[in-house]
């Protein structure tokens, strides 16, 4: 709060920013546009997915903040941040319909916060961890969003949901680590454990080779799709998260694929992910590495820790 | 009001404050609703635990002719108890959001109070006599053996204690699927309308298992909703006309004779977007969070963010007067949109009819002269729209002399910090006064801190 003096120093520094009107086109001033427009674009984000009430939220609050979100959006749209292969959703993150549903399922409080539109979290600077379609076409070792085949990785959504309760809920705590925005689908991020859209190429370099063969069979068993990355709000659990990102770019997640159908291996462990350590294992190297440039968010081991007792089963 | 002027200028004095002292404020205790009634004798406050306090007026003490009568409690009651929404696993506050009188008719007081789902009508009678002399009953109520009743004798009735009752009259229940955040009493005073998000309802005050939606702003697609209503109140005079406030600063004004449902506004008043003061949350600040129709109904007040706009109701495109209650907080919207206090809800109200106003609108041409609204710091804020003076006053028990004139304050906006003058960065944005109101007859005011209410009234000379 602003109190005595308690916030002066982030006052003074957004007074600088905010205190004269600044429009895009000023020259020197189109820096602290910019950065004005992101600090609130995440404010906003924050205010969003990461409150939660035990009653309703104001609906007032929740349509000016969407209604902020929507601007910067359409503004970073007319700059042409966006990547020409995200397709802007039409719609807004659904907060509003989520909570006041007036017939709701008792479970959906469970699934929200709901989902967010990726192309919010898209015009995120986070072009550098998003691997390209074709690149992925390339490479044979990376699950394509295994979500979107029936047969192979698609979870049992009952099981799914009282997991993803408490994993988003221990997803949160990391949540508060990361400065940068996240999105709700951070829920995801367990089938996202699939996805290989996190996978810069250099995981390839860290593959066991033992499992090379059980890689190349499942790679026929689930082709890329690259049109996955039309990112609209239905497929929002596909969305390439920035918490995913962070959690687990750079590691070969053929190690706890859940894919029933791959032949016997150490993956065969199926619904048992990895142990702990053996995530530990591959991310230690990585650890000094900071996932992107705009993220320099230290991992607390600990945390993934925590994370990988709540998806074995609590 | 501030130094020399004509001698209609208010000078305001400490009268009463009521609450707890401690700094640690009670979730519970916050008040949420301050309001006179008709008379101006009750004055009733809502607060965070669903609780009504009603306080009353003194009779004037002849003898003491140099202050009015002091305000002590007449009743408490529980009205609202806090639910849960089973389909939905959530809570539903026991807040009160507003409370409403209706006009006396007999010996007992009505008022509506609501919270965000559920209206209720209470009825405050007051018993000071009870029957005595039963020939049945024994006085502490046991029954009597008939066969020792030897004489007939008529119950009479005695004085007894004061004893306030509260009790629930009508629920209106079950009709809001959005929050609540208006009820207003029709001029009729048979029917009152009650407002959420997205829905005005309409209700009689006898029927309580229906009621009419008279408006209606939910798109079929909930994805697509950008504006909420969020305020609602009938004309004083024309029992078929009301407004409605959004979130996108405008306010509607309706006819319930043009159709059964009001989608269609009979005018709708905005005011174009200044592109000086254009910025991220021009849009946030300038939601409405509070509309008031003067006492003539001529014209209407709106509270946004930032300022008070009074509307002609005959203007449509601007409002005629304009009253800036913390312009100092323009350059610091996004610390207050991180700390949400952005989204703080003031309300606003007009003078009372005083007699000394009553002469002076031979003068004037509205009744409603003076508008009082609350800010940070337990500051609250006064414009006269006669002279043009506005003043800023502080609530607080530092200034509780009785009798004693309250200092006006100032907030120094930027530059030398003079005497006496408080800087921005220094103000408390945790003290907000976002309830205040203002006596129907009498310069005497009420207005809500956190958890106190404070009553100032005039200088009597």
């Amino acid at each position: 709060m602003l109190g005595k003096g308690g916030k002066r120093k982030f006052d003074e520094h957004e007074d600088g920013l905010e205190g004269k009107v600044v429009s895009p086109t000023d020259g020197p001033s189109k820096v602290s546009y910019t950065l004005q427009r992101q600090t609130i674009f995440n404010i906003s984000l924050m205010k969003l997915y990461n409150h939660r009430p035990l009653t309703e939220p104001s609906l007032q609050k929740t349509v000016l903040i969407n209604n902020m979100l929507r601007r910067i959006q359409e503004e970073l749209k007319q700059e042409g941040s966006l990547r020409p292969m995200f397709v802007a959703a039409s719609q807004p993150a659904d907060p509003l319909s989520d909570n006041f549903r007036e017939a709701q399922p008792a479970f959906s409080h469970l699934a929200s916060p709901p989902l967010l539109p990726a192309d919010f979290v898209s015009t995120m600077p986070l072009e550098s961890c998003l691997t390209p379609a074709s690149l992925l076409e390339d490479d044979t070792f990376c699950t394509s969003p295994a979500v979107q085949h029936d047969g192979p990785t698609k979870p049992p959504p009952p099981a799914l949901q009282p997991v993803k309760d408490s994993f988003s809920s221990a997803l949160d705590e990391i949540e508060e680590l990361c400065p940068a925005p996240t999105s709700a689908e951070a829920v995801a991020a367990e089938s996202a454990a699939d996805d290989s859209k996190a996978q810069p190429s250099e995981s390839n370099i860290h593959k066991p080779e033992g499992l090379l063969e059980s890689r190349t069979a499942e790679s026929k068993l689930m082709d890329p799709l690259p049109g996955n990355f039309e990112i609209t709000a239905s497929t929002g659990f596909l969305t390439d998260l920035t918490l995913d990102d962070i959690l687990f770019a750079d590691i070969d997640t053929s190690m706890y694929d859940f894919d029933p159908c791959t032949s016997a291996t150490g993956a065969a462990s199926k619904m048992a992910p990895v142990s702990a350590d053996e995530l530990l294992k591959t991310l230690a190297p990585y650890s000094s590495q900071p996932v992107t440039p705009n993220q320099p968010f230290k991992m607390d081991l600990t945390e993934l820790d925590h994370i990988m007792e709540v998806l074995v089963g609590s | 009001f501030l130094g020399a002027g004509g001698g209609n200028d208010i000078q305001w004095c400490f009268s009463q404050v009521k609450g707890a002292v401690d700094d640690d404020v009670a979730e519970a205790d916050i008040i949420s609703t301050v309001e006179f009634n008709h008379s101006g004798e009750l004055l009733a406050t809502g607060d965070k635990g669903g609780r009504v306090v009603i306080f009353q007026q003194e009779q004037e003490n002849k003898t003491q002719s140099h202050s009015r009568g002091e305000y002590n409690v007449y009743s408490t009651f529980q009205s609202h108890e806090p639910e849960f929404d089973y389909l939905k696993s959530l809570e539903i506050e026991e807040k009160i959001n507003k409370i409403r009188w209706l006009p006396q008719k007999n010996a007992a007081q009505f008022l509506l109070s609501t919270n965000d789902k559920t209206i209720k009508l209470w009825k405050i009678s007051e018993r000071d006599k009870r029957p005595e002399g039963y020939n049945l009953k024994e006085e502490d109520g046991r029954y009597r053996d008939p066969t020792t009743v030897t004489t007939l004798r008529v119950p009479v009735f005695r004085p007894m204690d004061l004893m306030v009752e509260a009790s629930p009259r009508r629920i209106f229940a079950n009709a809001h699927t959005y929050h609540i955040n208006s009820i207003s009493i029709n001029s009729d005073y048979e029917t009152y309308l009650s407002a959420d998000d997205l829905r005005i309802n309409l209700w009689h005050l006898e029927i309580t298992d229906r009621s009419f939606n008279i408006v209606d702003i939910k798109p079929a697609n909930m994805e697509e909703l950008t504006e909420v209503i969020t305020a609602a109140e009938f004309h004083p005079n024309s029992c078929s006309t009301f407004v409605y406030s959004s979130s996108k600063g405008t306010i509607r004004l309706c006819d319930m004779r043009a159709s059964a449902l009001c989608d269609r506004h009979s005018k709708l008043f905005e005011e174009p977007e200044d592109p000086s003061n254009r910025s991220f949350f021009s849009e946030i600040i300038s939601s409405i969070s509070d509309v008031k129709f003067s006492h003539s109904g001529r014209y209407m007040m709106t509270r946004d963010y930032l300022s008070v706009k009074i509307w002609d109701l005959n203007m449509e495109n601007r409002p005629v007067e304009t009253y800036q209650v913390h312009e100092y907080l323009r350059s610091k919207l996004c610390s207050l949109y991180e700390n949400d206090c952005i989204f703080d809800k003031f309300e606003c109200c007009w003078n009372g009819s005083d007699r000394q106003v009553e002469f002076l609108s031979l003068c004037t041409s509205d009744l409603s002269n003076i508008v009082m609204t609350g800010s940070y710091n337990n500051f609250f804020r006064m414009f006269d729209r006669n002279t043009k003076r506005d003043i800023t006053l502080e609530a607080s028990r530092e200034n509780n002399k009785p009798r004693t004139v309250l200092k006006p304050r100032k907030v120094c906006a930027s530059g030398k910090r003079k005497k006496d003058e408080i800087s921005v960065d220094s103000l408390d944005f945790n003290k907000k006064i976002l309830h205040t109101a203002w006596h129907p007859k009498e310069n005497i005011i009420a207005v809500a801190t956190t958890n106190n209410l404070y009553i100032f009234q005039d200088k009597m000379n």
